[in-house]
């Protein structure tokens, strides 16, 4: 063979390969004149290769994007090396029907083009060959895949968003947990005292007669003194009554008796409150007056707001309220304490003013302070479990959220009305009835 | 650690090279963006692998960045990064005849765009003088926007240590600034050294 004829059939078997490939081949010279336009080409563009070749490329396709194209062809002319266009970045360079006419999927063939300089002969770069990958279907796998990451994001992000939720409900259940087993523990010891109390009650009613007989009798001998001849005994006599002061002793003695009855009534007292405030035994939905509950609640506390502040209290007349009287006491005492902790005590005593009030089918409690008030950013937050401003050790953070959680459990809702400087004053609203708000 | 490369001459052969390669991609990248470009004279130095994503911290300044990586091949194998430091490509937009505003996708297209300039201007014109030729891997991004330090991790390179030649570029009456880092491995700087020595014989 010669090598003329060797080379003729080298040149036949590319241009056959050029003219086979899977690959849209292209070439422009730099004035943008077509030299080359392969089967491919013509195939998904519709224009064959004697309507394209000779002519200007953007003449033949205006969509193209031109003054950018043409950027790019002369860095490849003028510095010769290749450049390229990602699918990912700018889907197509030219508008190809996608091959999937049934199957669907992308309205554009998705396209990588490389752009490779071709020297004539080894010097200039004469030609700029494109070729044009089809990329379709790994977009399209890339965009399930896509979807497929995003909703895997989404599912991440609701599971992260119910474990802080559960989080949280745990820390509730731990605080309610932790309340309810200081009632029992208040209302077991309220027990163990109500024996003793009674016992020395009874004591003491019997102690007071006695006391009463005994002065009756002294008073009668003391009358009868004047009639006992031994002067000396008579003597002895006015000097013991004398040095014992009996007429003061003879005083103080029922008042004695008279404090420790009234001390006595009080034990007996903050032991009712204590098994009120407690509930024990009953944990079930009940019928309470939330008057008695918000007095129980404050003698309960009572030693942490008597040095503290003054307590004003504006009880309106209340209907028995349907509710779980316990919880409800715990809220009370939440936002007592909460007022307490509020109040500047370098302006002295403060003032906590409580109210209650009946509104239709609705009941109210109002605690209000004079304190410090709130900030904007504790107004936001105040419901969240664990936000607190107070120093460690002093606030945990969960009063207000597990207030909240236990008035809407009443289906009931907590009014604030809190000014920076000024104070605070909370409303808790609940029904009267449960039954006319389940549904 | 020190980390000896190359012997003196080569060094120096390698400077020269660098100097004349840069400056005429810095003429056939004025021709294809219509501007004067302003190269800085190229630094060449050795890293270890740990101190490549410092060295590309140190290089890009505070603050964040983006970057894009190409491979170099043949004789001469490597890998070139540009980085771009904060929107400083917005402003050539014009320059490639791109649309004003620019979207994610098409913005992450002209640095790929602008990068392919820089590097084949550069890397071309060094590779014509050592009377080698090299081809080039289509360009991906290797940041987008994050944070200088975060560039490049250190567990991400393979390499034992490189040999590093950086430029800077600069566009006058422009914001826009980056930087060229053409980095060798240690095994592929076998080759180089074979180049920079026909290159010193051939003066
Ligand atoms: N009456 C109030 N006046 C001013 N700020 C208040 C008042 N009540 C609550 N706050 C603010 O709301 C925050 C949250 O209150 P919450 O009762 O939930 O937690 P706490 O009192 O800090 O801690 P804990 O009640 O668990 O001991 C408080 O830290 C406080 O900043
Ligand atoms: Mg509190």
């Amino acid at each position: 063979m010669t090598a003329a004829a060797q080379l003729g059939e080298t040149c036949a078997l590319l241009e056959s390969l050029v003219e086979r490939i899977d690959v849209g081949i292209f070439a422009v010279d730099r004035s943008g004149t077509v030299a080359l336009w392969n089967t491919f080409m013509a195939v998904h563009s519709g224009k064959s290769s004697a309507v394209v070749r000779g002519q200007n490329l953007f003449t033949v396709f205006p969509e193209l994007p031109r003054p950018w194209l043409e950027k790019k062809l002369e860095s490849v002319f003028v510095l010769g090396n290749n450049a390229y266009t990602l699918w990912d970045l700018r889907p197509y360079l030219f508008r190809f029907p996608n091959n999937r006419p049934i199957t669907g999927g992308l309205a554009e063939m998705r396209q990588n083009v490389t752009f490779l300089p071709i020297r004539i002969a080894g010097g200039e770069v004469g030609l700029v060959c494109g070729t044009v990958f089809d990329y379709t279907d790994t977009a399209l796998a890339q965009h399930k895949l896509h979807d497929a990451i995003a909703a895997l994001h989404q599912e991440k992000d609701a599971q992260a968003q119910l474990i802080v939720k559960l989080e949280a409900a745990q820390n509730q259940l731990l605080q309610s947990e932790k309340m309810a087993s200081i009632g029992q523990l208040a209302a077991g010891i309220a027990h163990e005292i109500n024996n003793p109390i009674g016992f020395v009650n009874s004591n003491l009613q019997t102690l007071k007669k006695y006391c009463q007989q005994m002065l009756q009798l002294i008073s009668t001998y003391q009358e009868g003194e004047a009639q006992i001849g031994n002067v000396q005994l008579r003597g002895e006599l006015s000097a013991l009554t004398q040095s014992m002061d009996f007429d003061f002793l003879q005083q103080d003695l029922p008042e004695l008796i008279k404090e420790s009855e009234n001390g006595l009534l009080r034990i007996k007292k903050i032991v009712e409150d204590l098994k009120d405030f407690s509930h024990v035994n009953k944990s079930d939905w009940q019928y309470a007056d939330l008057n008695a509950g918000l007095d129980s609640t404050l003698n309960v506390v009572w030693n942490e707001v008597k040095y503290k502040a003054t307590v004003n209290k504006n009880y309106g007349s209340l209907p028995a309220v349907e509710c779980l009287a316990a919880q409800l006491n715990q809220v009370f005492m939440n936002l007592i304490i909460n007022a307490v902790q509020a109040l500047d005590e370098s302006r002295g005593m403060g003032t906590i003013t409580l109210s209650t009030g009946h509104q239709d089918e609705w009941v109210w409690v109002e605690v209000k302070d004079n304190g410090r008030g709130m900030s904007a950013e504790t107004k936001k937050r105040l419901f969240e479990p664990f936000f607190t401003t107070k120093p460690v050790g002093k606030g945990t953070g969960l009063g207000m959220s597990v207030s909240y959680n236990i008035v809407q459990k009443h289906h009931g809702r907590i009014e604030l009305d809190s000014l920076a400087g000024e104070g605070t004053r909370f409303r808790v609203w609940v029904p009267v009835k449960q039954t006319s708000i389940a549904d | 650690m020190t980390i000896e490369f190359i012997g003196e001459d080569q060094r120096e052969a390698l400077q020269e090279v660098a100097n004349i390669g840069m400056g005429q991609a810095g003429a056939s990248i004025a021709k294809v963006l219509g501007e004067f470009v302003e190269l800085s004279v190229p630094q060449i130095s050795a890293v270890s692998a740990a101190g490549i994503p410092a060295a590309l911290a140190a290089l890009a300044g505070d603050g964040v960045a983006s970057a894009v990586r190409q491979a170099f091949l043949g004789e001469l194998r490597g890998e070139a990064i540009v980085i771009f430091s904060e929107h400083s490509a917005h402003d050539l937009a014009e320059l490639l005849a791109c649309a004003d505003v620019l979207d994610g996708p098409a913005e992450r297209e002209l640095l790929l765009d602008i990068s392919n300039v820089l590097v084949g201007a550069c890397l071309g014109g060094m590779a014509q003088l050592l009377r080698t030729t090299i081809g080039f891997s289509p360009l991906s991004l290797l940041a987008d926007q994050v944070p200088t330090s975060m560039l490049l991790q250190a567990d991400e390179i393979s390499a034992r240590c490189a040999l590093l030649v950086e430029v800077r570029f600069r566009l006058e009456k422009r914001a826009f600034r980056s930087h060229l880092v053409m980095l060798m491995a240690d095994d592929a700087v076998a080759a180089l050294r074979r180049a920079l020595d026909r290159f010193i014989e051939e003066l």
